[in-house]
């Protein structure tokens, strides 16, 4: 019988908080390899074989069909193309991970209230200066799919691998969208949320891929 | 439906009596470039732009996008070839372009565009000049539009400049366009209490040297935009009133010969002023004096909005076969499209061209 593949995030919270959500279903994770291993066991469930995987990954392996299922975040599948969401099933929204992907502008940015004031400040900047306004963002598509629905065109994203909130400091963007549960550090760099900018609602799911979804090993997880 | 052979032997029929006509009329026939800078395209139309093009990107990660339309490829020869008088360009070629599902859509364009001509009989004597191979047609019927005239009735309506430069701004995106009229109707736009929360900041702000820049913006930018906005009717702007008005005027759809009157008549009901009115109400009847008598003319004030760089006068030749509409030949007015692919200033510039595909299927 071919084993079942489970994916869990690798590091951080969200790694502590989907071991904790199985160990509240009575299914023990189990480092039988090593601490340092990224492969783990279920105590008492010899069918699943588990591996411990970047967030990212999680959902890549799904809808590729190496595993069958793993706990990731919403953000992140919504980030891949569509036809990802044909594979890769959301099984259950789970109580933890949450986070809102917003645009956040310079708080010193008065005249910019809502998304109708980017898109017009956005005209002006590329009549003015020449080039479009650029948004920093580690969520590209998302980004993109929510600003043309709210009107603003002139725009261009800038890759963002990391501490997103200093571009707009450092003249690499003028704005930025990324993931925030509190706002704090948002505020903490000198950023506000765009009041209609709440581009994605956020949190940690267990996605199955498109096949698994009738497997009986789920009735464990509910 | 013709197929293989047969239909590329009536391309190459079709092509050499059309462009053999074009030529007739004095344009120059020029090979357009096939791939074209992407980022030229997503400058000029921002981002939307390549969900409908092919994009790629090179070794060097520059993005390249297969032209989706030949009359941005003729804008960019005009400005590569460091052009500064009027150009009458004829051309025969493919443009590709992506579907809302993703799908590639290839399509046989032969048409032609003047650019930069003072001559004001020169749109006229296009449209004339990509109608005429097509005359023969059965039943071919001929839609005019004028983007210019929707501006004329906003720039009439008693509404916050910001309201007004969305509206046209977003004349072509119809769904956005929608949406923004919801929006108009319920008046929803600003929020006070954000406002005197920014108030207070505003003190600090001028305080600060206007020239400094926060997040690419300088403090002076800023401030007047913000001050600009506080100015600006907020409440009771007439949103309702005047996005039935935007509807109903977008509901003329008339025989060209009646629209002159219509349109007068729309704009004097309303109470609507305008000195430019007359100067497109004299580019209607120039049209039907032209061209009224040798075809079926519809003139409609919502038509045009499928391509953003029209500005101005706009048609489309069609049959239409078991009420289903096939698009023979369209075209229109693009003046500010070179400006926005690096022309040094905005140049008159029209264009149209025959949909070859559709016609050796008729």
């Amino acid at each position: 019988m071919n084993k079942i593949k489970l994916g869990l995030p690798s590091k951080g919270r969200l790694k502590e908080d989907a071991i904790n959500f199985f160990q509240s279903k009575r299914l023990i994770i189990k480092n039988s390899f090593g601490e340092r291993n990224y492969f783990f066991n279920i105590e008492g469930k010899n069918e699943v074989e588990g591996i411990f995987l970047h967030a990212k990954e999680i959902i890549e392996r799904i809808n590729d069909g190496t595993l069958d299922m793993g706990v990731s975040g919403l953000d992140l599948l919504q980030e891949f193309p569509e036809v990802y969401s044909e594979n890769v099933k959301i099984f259950q929204k789970l109580n933890f991970g949450f986070a809102d992907l917003v645009v956040a502008v310079p708080k010193d940015w008065l005249d910019v209230q809502n998304m109708a004031d980017l898109e017009e400040v956005s005209f002006e900047f590329r009549e003015k200066y020449g080039r479009r306004m650029r948004v920093a963002t580690k969520y590209p598509n998302l980004t993109e799919t929510f600003f043309l629905s709210k009107g603003v065109s002139q725009f261009r994203v800038v890759a963002s691998l990391g501490a997103t909130e200093s571009y707009p400091f450092t003249g690499s963007a003028e704005l930025i969208t990324d993931i925030t549960s509190t706002g704090s550090t948002l505020k903490a760099n000198n950023l506000r949320i765009v009041n209609d900018g709440n581009i994605l609602k956020s949190s940690a799911c267990l996605f199955v891929s498109k096949k698994f979804q009738k497997n009986n090993f789920l009735k464990n997880l509910k | 439906m013709k197929q293989g052979l047969e239909k590329k032997r009536l391309k190459e029929f079709f092509s050499k009596q059309i462009l053999s006509s074009f030529e007739k009329n004095n344009f120059n026939f020029t090979d357009l470039d096939l791939l074209i800078d992407t980022n030229l395209l997503t400058e000029r139309s921002g981002e939307q732009f390549k969900k409908t093009t092919l994009t790629y990107k090179d070794l060097l990660g520059k993005e390249i996008s297969l032209r989706p339309d030949l009359t941005v490829s003729t804008a960019i020869k005009y400005i590569q070839e460091k052009k500064n008088k009027e150009e009458k360009y004829c051309y025969f070629g493919t443009a590709y372009r992506l579907d809302k599902k993703g799908n590639l859509k290839v399509f046989d364009q032969i048409g032609c565009e003047i650019i930069n001509s003072n001559n004001k009989k020169s749109q006229i004597n296009l449209i004339n000049s990509v109608l005429k191979p097509i005359k023969k047609i059965k039943k071919l019927e001929v839609t005019i539009g004028d983007i210019g005239l929707f501006k004329i009735l906003v720039n009439s309506l008693e509404l916050p400049e910001r309201w007004k430069f969305r509206l046209i701004k977003h004349f072509s995106r119809r769904e956005y366009f929608e949406d923004l009229l919801k929006r108009l109707e319920t008046n929803y736009d600003l929020n006070q209490q954000t406002i005197e929360v920014d108030t207070k900041r505003l003190k600090e702000l001028k305080k600060m040297d206007k020239n400094q820049f926060i997040g690419g913006r300088t403090v002076f930018e800023i401030i007047q935009r913000f001050e600009k906005k506080l100015k600006d009717p907020r409440d009771n702007f007439k949103g309702k009133k005047n996005v039935k008005i935007i509807r109903d005027f977008l509901k003329i759809n008339l025989p060209i010969d009646k629209a002159e009157n219509a349109i007068r008549l729309f704009f004097f009901n309303h109470n609507l002023r305008n000195k430019d009115l007359a100067i497109y109400l004299k580019k209607i009847s120039s049209v039907n004096d032209a061209l009224g008598k040798k075809y079926t003319i519809y003139f409609k004030t919502n038509f045009g909005r499928n391509a953003e760089y029209y500005t101005g006068l706009v048609f489309l030749a069609y049959v239409l076969n078991k009420s289903k509409l096939i698009e023979i030949a369209r075209g229109g007015e693009y003046d500010t499209l070179l400006k926005t692919l690096g022309y040094k200033k905005d140049i008159p510039a029209f264009g149209g061209a025959i949909n070859l595909n559709q016609l050796i299927n008729l």
